[in-house]
C-alpha cells in the first residue's frame, strides 16, 4: 500500500519537475533569427559574437588582385574563374605597393615612405593611390606586405559562392592578401537570393582597366 | 396549433438572453417579421437552424486558433519562435494550412472500404461538435439547457471511438487498424475513471444539468474542486483522463508518429484529414469546457455574483488555461507504453475514482448543505494532505535522480 502511493507521489512529482524546466524554457527567448528578414544579428540576445577568423563569405580587394591564379588552382571544388590577358611586356598597371594591415582589421594600399619593415615606435607614412597622405604610428599596424606589381588585365574574377566549401585554402595561398573571408556577421553570411544564380559573385572590374586599355591601344595602332 | 412570434420570442430568450428587456422580441418584430406567418414545428426548425449557425460557424474557429497556439507554445518551450511567415506572427499560418488542405487530392485506398471511410471523420467531426451543445458558454448562453446535460456530453463523446473505429478499419492498413483498436482500448479504459470523476460531482450537486451545476459554484470557495478534497482528487483523475481521452501526448498511442506513421488517419488526405484535424483541437477545447465547468466554476467569478458579459469572458480564459496545461503536459511527458497506460488506468484511476465516490457519499452525509464550515473543512483537509503526501514520501523521492534543466542557452 506505501509502495502505491509512493508511485503516485512519485508519478506527480516527476510530471511537476519536468512541467517545470518547460515552462522555464517557455519563458526565455528563443534564438531563432529570422533570417532574411532579420539582418541585426548583434541585437539578440543568446548569441555569442562570431570569433575573429570565421571563414565566411569570400571577398576578393580586386584593385590589389595580379592575377596569379593561385587560388583558382589550389580551389579543390573549382568555384573560382577566372581570365586574365597579360599586359604588353614591360607595361604595369602599377608598380610594387605595400599593403598596410591595421590592427583594427582595415587596409591601407600605397607606397610607404622611407623604411618598408615595420620598426617599433616610428611613425610611417603612406602615399596612398589617390595621392593622399596618411600618417600612422606603428602600434596601429598590424603587418605590412608587399603587393606584386600587376602585370595581368583581369578580365573576369567569378566566385561560385554556392559552389564554395568555405576550405580557406584561397586565402592562405593569396599573395597578397586581396582574397579574404568575411568575419562579421552582417555581411559574411548574408546570401538569401531568389535565383541561385545570383551566387556567382563577379569580382572583375574591367571598368577599372579602361583607360589604361585604351592608351595601350592606342600605343599599339602607334606601332 | 398556430405559430406565435410570443413564442417565437420567448424561445429565442429562453436559448439566448434571459433577460428582462427580451430584445430577442423586438428584434423578430423589427427584422423578421415573416416569420410569424409560418407553422409552429417550421418555426422551431429555424430557431434551431440558426442556433447551429451561429454555433457552426464560430466554434470551428476555435481549433483554427488552437492550432496556431499548439505551434507557438511547442515552439517557444523549444526556443524557437514557430510559425511565422503568413500574417502578423504567423496568425494565418492554420487559415493557410486549411486552404491548402483543401486543394489536395482525395485519396480513397482502393482496397479500403469506401462507404466507412467516407462516413469516419463526419462522425468523428459531428460528435466532437455535438458536445458544445450541452456546454454553457455564460449565465444565457446555451443552445440547449438539457436536465440530462453532463450525460448527453458523456454519450455524444463515446461516439467518437465509432468513428475512430470506422476509421481505421475502412482504411485497410495494418498502422491504421494498430492505432484504431489501442485507441478504442485506450478510449473505453479512460472513459470509466471520467464517467466515476463525474459521478462524484454529481453525488455532490443532485443534478445532470450543467447549468444547474454551474449556478451552484458562485465564488472561488465554492467551486467544486475545493467543496470537498474528494473532488479536489477527483479534477485530477478527470483532467489526466480527458487527456487520454482526447488522444494527447502522453497518452498519444492511437496516433504514435513514431510507430503506427499517424494512427488512424494515416490513410487520409486532404480535407479529410483536416477534419480529423480540427475535431482533434475541437475535442481538446470541449474537454477543457467540461472540466472549467463541472469542477473550475464554469461562467462564474472569482466573487459571487460577478460575472462579466454573463460570464463568458471568465469562461474562456479558465478553458483556455486547461488548454494550455494541456499543450503543456504534451511537451513535457514522453509518450507511454501500452501497458503503463492501461496500469494507470485500471491500477490507479479507476481505484481512485471509487474511494472518490465513497468519500464524496460520506462527505455528502456529513455535510448535506454545503456551509462555510464544510467549505473550510475541506480546504484545511486539502492543505493538510499535501503537506503530509510530501512529508511521507518527499524526503525518499528527493534522494532519487531528478532530471535537470540543461545550462546551454
Amino acid at each position: 500500500m506505501r509502495q502505491y502511493l509512493a508511485n503516485i507521489y512519485l508519478g506527480v512529482y516527476t510530471a511537476l519537475v519536468g512541467m517545470r524546466i518547460t515552462f522555464k524554457q517557455l519563458l526565455q527567448p528563443s534564438v531563432t533569427h529570422q533570417y532574411p528578414y532579420e539582418h541585426s544579428f548583434e541585437k539578440k540576445k543568446n548569441v555569442r559574437d562570431i570569433p575573429k577568423g570565421y571563414r565566411g563569405k569570400l571577398d576578393n580587394r580586386i584593385e590589389d588582385c595580379i592575377g596569379c591564379r593561385k587560388c583558382e588552382i589550389i580551389c579543390p571544388v573549382d568555384c573560382i574563374t577566372m581570365t586574365t590577358r597579360k599586359l604588353p611586356k614591360g607595361e604595369r598597371l602599377w608598380d610594387s605597393m605595400s599593403v598596410v594591415h591595421l590592427k583594427d582589421r582595415t587596409e591601407i594600399v600605397g607606397n610607404i615612405e622611407g623604411d618598408e619593415k615595420l620598426v617599433p615606435d616610428t611613425t610611417i607614412t603612406i602615399k596612398t593611390r589617390d595621392e593622399r597622405t596618411v600618417s600612422l604610428s606603428s602600434e596601429e599596424v598590424d603587418r605590412i606586405v608587399e603587393r606584386k606589381p600587376v602585370i595581368f588585365y583581369l578580365d573576369q574574377f567569378d566566385i561560385d559562392m554556392s559552389l564554395c566549401m568555405y576550405c580557406g585554402l584561397c586565402t592562405e595561398v593569396c599573395p597578397t592578401e586581396c582574397l579574404t573571408m568575411i568575419d562579421n556577421l552582417k555581411d559574411g553570411i548574408a546570401y538569401s537570393t531568389f535565383d541561385r544564380t545570383d551566387l556567382i559573385y563577379l569580382f572583375a572590374a574591367p571598368e577599372m582597366y579602361d583607360q589604361q586599355t585604351e592608351a595601350s591601344d592606342e600605343a599599339e595602332a602607334a606601332d | 396549433m398556430p405559430f406565435s412570434l410570443q413564442y417565437l420570442a420567448n424561445h429565442l430568450s429562453q436559448f439566448w438572453v434571459q433577460t428582462s428587456e427580451n430584445w430577442a422580441q423586438r428584434f423578430v418584430e423589427n427584422h423578421v417579421p415573416f416569420l410569424g406567418h409560418l407553422p409552429y414545428s417550421l418555426g422551431e426548425l429555424i430557431i434551431m437552424l440558426m442556433c447551429c449557425a451561429i454555433f457552426v460557424a464560430v466554434v470551428p474557429l476555435l481549433p483554427l486558433g488552437l492550432v496556431l497556439a499548439e505551434r507557438k507554445v511547442s515552439a517557444h518551450i523549444q526556443d524557437r519562435v514557430g510559425p511565422m511567415r503568413v500574417g502578423p506572427h504567423g496568425t494565418l499560418q492554420t487559415l493557410a494550412d486549411g486552404i491548402k488542405l483543401l486543394f489536395k487530392e482525395d485519396y480513397i485506398p482502393k482496397q479500403g472500404d469506401k462507404l466507412l471511410f467516407i462516413l469516419a471523420p463526419y462522425i468523428i467531426f459531428a460528435s466532437s461538435f455535438a458536445v458544445f451543445a450541452a456546454i454553457p458558454f455564460g449565465r444565457s448562453i446555451l443552445v440547449s439547457d438539457l436536465n440530462i446535460g453532463i450525460f448527453y456530453i458523456m454519450a455524444i463523446s463515446s461516439i467518437i471511438v465509432m468513428g475512430v473505429i470506422m476509421a481505421g478499419w475502412a482504411s485497410n492498413s495494418k498502422w491504421s487498424l494498430l492505432g484504431a483498436m489501442r485507441s478504442a482500448a485506450q478510449l473505453v479504459s479512460y472513459e470509466i475513471p471520467i464517467g466515476l470523476s463525474i459521478l462524484t460531482i454529481i453525488m455532490l450537486m443532485q443534478t445532470l444539468n450543467m447549468q444547474e451545476i454551474v449556478e451552484k459554484q458562485d465564488g472561488l470557495w465554492n467551486w467544486l474542486i475545493f467543496r470537498s478534497p474528494f473532488t479536489f482528487i477527483a479534477f485530477f483523475v478527470f483532467f489526466i483522463s480527458s487527456i487520454a481521452e482526447v488522444n494527447r501526448t502522453p497518452f498519444d498511442l492511437p496516433e504514435a508518429e513514431s510507430e503506427l506513421v499517424a494512427g488512424f488517419h494515416t490513410e487520409y488526405s486532404g480535407m479529410r484529414f483536416a477534419l480529423f484535424f480540427i475535431a482533434e483541437y475541437a475535442n481538446m477545447f470541449a474537454v477543457s469546457a467540461i472540466a472549467a465547468t463541472l469542477f473550475l466554476g464554469g461562467w462564474q467569478g472569482i466573487l459571487p455574483g460577478v460575472d462579466i458579459l454573463g460570464g463568458l469572458p471568465g469562461f474562456v480564459i479558465k478553458t483556455l488555461f486547461l488548454v494550455f496545461v494541456m499543450m503543456w503536459i504534451r511537451w513535457t511527458l514522453p509518450r507511454l507504453r501500452v501497458d503503463q497506460l492501461m496500469n494507470l488506468c485500471w491500477k490507479y484511476f479507476i481505484p481512485i475514482s471509487f474511494f472518490n465516490i465513497l468519500g464524496v457519499g460520506i462527505w455528502g452525509l456529513i455535510f448535506p448543505e454545503d456551509t462555510l464550515v464544510s467549505i473550510v473543512i475541506s480546504l484545511v483537509i486539502i492543505v493538510l494532505g499535501l503537506i503530509g503526501v510530501f512529508a511521507v514520501f518527499g524526503k525518499g523521492v528527493s534522494k532519487a535522480p531528478v532530471p535537470q534543466a540543461s545550462s546551454a542557452s
